[in-house]
């Protein structure tokens, strides 16, 4: 049915508190930070127009095309590994095996925790001095892997990314959430034609929660783009920049008080991050449909 | 309408990016509004300064400084009244603190902690000039040039208090099993000490290139001095003294923690603390932690010395090196009633007895004099000594280059210390940043 005019009026008046606060503390700020992106400003005193000079400069920077890069494999582990990771766990548990429950609480339980004291806890665990990790090397025997992985250039991006995979909890419980929801009649009709769990995971669930998984890996790929407290906490983008990321590149600039390179890398975060979406869109063949 | 679609997708997916900046900016945009323009006056009359300070909770100096402020809200009842913002992160209270400023809503009171900041916050005009209110009788308080020194273009938009002076910390015992009853005096007697010291299974230093590399940055700071003299800096990085003191910095991980590179101050500090390392850099602030939370043994274990010279070097004997390490700042204010009421509550916190009474709890060292107090401690009590008999106090590294070259310097540290670059090359780099 079409909207009448008088429908249309009625979206309008409901739409529009939402596009002021919208326009107020989005399009605003985001015009604001285009703008000074093509300036010199310390933040103290007037800007001043350069151009694309901060642009120039930060691609011109190689830290800040490892960051783009390191942004880029971080936001592609969480969207192809975490995530399957996730679904996985997500598949098992909504079979409701023994202790489904408690393993539910245990991978959700980091997501109550806050990332800095996660980070905190993964630096002592990483220390090449006194951590569980290299301790845990030498018990097996295996002394000669041991290294200090946050100061080691091969292994401190690494290290970085590959605890932050294992916490799947969020994504899991999203996904479980719409699995509990698919009519059980479906897999009743396919155990009849003689599906295997396995066939029916492929074939009935994952189709089913497919409008769950673009949120997750949309979700995942954003919070790997937007990543910064832990590689902040753990390696400062150390050693030697090797793991630093676009956000971290973006505070050391405005604690060099150079706001205006600042948002032209704050400008680059945007556009990477928009295009990224709307590839994930495209890959999930969703163009057109109403999600 | 797909048209639309298009758009409102794009829109949708900047918006969820937009996030991103906001967490990456958490940090420096966390001002909150309730701060913006500071305090006010109240109906009775009463004038209400906001101050986000630092010096609260574990800080050394929290007990003594919270006891001052209430001291002066309770003498100045009714009149005005200093209400405490509690910031416990100092790179949080540095960015917030910008922030402010470059928003417009420079705090009431604040402080300051290197020489880039107190440049540009005074030339942005939203500081209060205290020219106008520091009479020679106020300015007789504090040592000699330190107000001068404080100065930019002119006018003195700042109060230098808190000072750092940055001693060799070393544990007399283990350096005594390797043969030292001194601390070595040149550097060429200082890697023979670290070649013992390793050889008896103890490793020599504590470094780090984590966080700002902060007690490596001391270290790197002592041999430049060391080399080209207490002018060094006169020339900006291209002396040659940078390269040989870049060249020493690199040695110096050769006797250090294999954990290092990329080590924050706690696990630096830790080491030294437990024992686990014999020499240690870092200011008066750290004498207060070593009996309580260094091992049983070093307290009576610890002493302190001068930098080691380098042979040839332009550096004097007993030379040191420091900074101020807090300046007091003023909001500028369109009330002067208001600013006459700041500056009243600075004249108070300078005062030399609660200023005594304060470095005896903390261990620190200020700008302002006053005579030694009872029950400094052995170190600080030595520290004093020492400052007296030092030909001159240094500038370090950290304050004498702009913020940008020292946000770089724990990255640039790591290759070199990596031998990702030369000497010759970290120099480069670091002068290279604008």
């Amino acid at each position: 049915m079409k909207p009448t005019k008088h429908d249309k009026l009625g979206i309008l008046l409901f739409l529009i508190p939402g596009l002021f606060l919208f326009t107020l503390f989005f399009i605003i700020p985001v015009i604001y930070v285009l703008v000074t992106s093509f300036t010199q400003w310390n933040g103290m005193t007037a800007p001043v127009f350069t151009g694309l000079q901060n642009y120039i400069k930060i691609f011109s920077d190689a830290t800040f095309r490892r960051s783009v890069s390191n942004n880029v494999i971080w936001a592609l582990v969480a969207g192809c590994v975490q995530v399957p990771l996730a679904m996985l766990m997500a598949l098992i548990l909504s079979k409701k095996p023994r202790g489904w429950k408690f393993f539910r609480t245990v991978y959700f339980f980091p997501q109550v925790v806050s990332g800095i004291a996660l980070a905190m806890l993964w630096q002592a665990i990483y220390n090449s001095e006194f951590g569980l990790l290299n301790g845990l090397l030498k018990v097996l025997g295996l002394e000669q892997y041991a290294t200090n992985w946050l100061g080691n250039p091969d292994t401190a991006f690494f290290s970085v990314v590959i605890y932050w995979v294992f916490y799947i909890g969020y994504y899991m419980v999203i996904m479980m959430s719409e699995i509990t929801g698919i009519d059980e009649a479906y897999y009743e009709a396919a155990e009849i034609d003689g599906a295997t769990k396995i066939q029916q995971d492929i074939k009935i669930t994952i189709p089913l929660i497919k409008n769950s998984l673009l949120t997750c890996v949309t979700l995942a790929v954003v919070l790997g783009l937007r990543t910064f407290e832990q590689v902040y906490i753990l390696t400062n983008g150390g050693p030697m920049n090797r793991t630093s990321v676009m956000v971290l590149y973006l505070y050391k600039q405005m604690q060099s008080s150079n706001y205006g390179r600042a948002n032209a890398a704050a400008m680059t975060l945007i556009v990477v991050g928009t295009c990224t979406i709307l590839l994930i869109r495209k890959l999930f063949n969703l163009r057109g449909e109403k999600t | 309408m797909k048209i639309f679609q298009k758009a409102s997708a794009i829109a949708l997916s900047a918006a969820m990016i937009l996030t991103m900046a906001s967490c990456g900016s958490s940090a420096s945009s966390s001002a909150p509004a309730s701060s913006s323009g500071g305090g006010e006056t109240s109906a009775a009359g009463e004038i209400e300064l906001n101050f986000p300070c630092i010096w609260v909770a574990k800080d050394s100096k929290a007990q003594v400084f919270g006891e001052m402020v209430a001291a002066f809200n309770e003498e100045n009842a009714g009149k005005i009244k200093i209400v405490i913002e509690e910031q416990t992160d100092y790179q949080a209270y540095r960015d917030k603190i910008r922030t402010m400023i470059t928003t417009g809503n420079a705090p009431d009171i604040f402080t300051i902690d290197n020489i880039d900041d107190l440049n540009n916050f005074s030339r942005s005009g939203k500081l209060l000039d205290l020219t106008p209110y520091v009479t020679d009788e106020w300015a007789a308080d504090f040592t000699a040039g330190v107000l001068d020194d404080a100065k930019v273009d002119g006018g003195l938009y700042a109060l230098p208090y808190e000072s750092a002076y940055f001693p060799v910390m070393y544990n007399k015992k283990l350096l005594a099993d390797v043969g030292y009853d001194h601390f070595p005096t040149t550097y060429d007697e200082l890697w023979d000490c670290c070649e013992k010291l390793k050889a008896n299974g103890i490793t020599p230093m504590s470094q780090m290139t984590g966080e700002n590399a902060y007690t490596t940055q001391l270290w790197f700071s002592q041999a430049i001095v060391a080399i080209g003299g207490k002018d060094v800096y006169a020339n900006g990085l291209s002396d040659p003294a940078f390269v040989e003191a870049a060249e020493m910095v690199r040695k110096m991980f050769d006797y250090t923690t294999s954990d290092a590179v990329g080590a924050g101050a706690s696990i630096s500090a830790g080491h030294f603390l437990n024992e686990r390392t014999a020499i240690f850099m870092n200011g008066p602030w750290f004498f207060g932690r070593v009996p309580t939370e260094g091992t049983e043994s070093l307290n009576a274990n610890v002493d302190l010395a001068f930098p080691p010279m380098a042979t040839g070097g332009k550096g004097e004997e007993k030379g040191l090196t420091g900074q101020v390490q807090a300046y007091l700042a003023l909001g500028n204010q369109t009330d002067p009633a208001k600013a006459e009421a700041a500056v009243e509550f600075l004249k108070f916190i300078t005062d030399p007895e609660w200023v005594a009474k304060l470095s005896v709890s903390a261990g620190s060292l200020f700008a302002v004099k006053f005579d030694e107090p009872e029950g400094m401690s052995a170190l600080q009590s030595k520290l004093v000594s020492m400052i007296a008999e030092a030909p001159y106090v240094a500038p370090v590294f950290q304050i004498s280059v702009p913020v940008a070259t020292m946000t770089e310097f724990p990255q640039a540290l790591d290759a070199l210390v990596m031998d990702e670059y030369t000497p010759e090359q970290f120099i480069e780099v670091l002068s290279s940043i604008s």
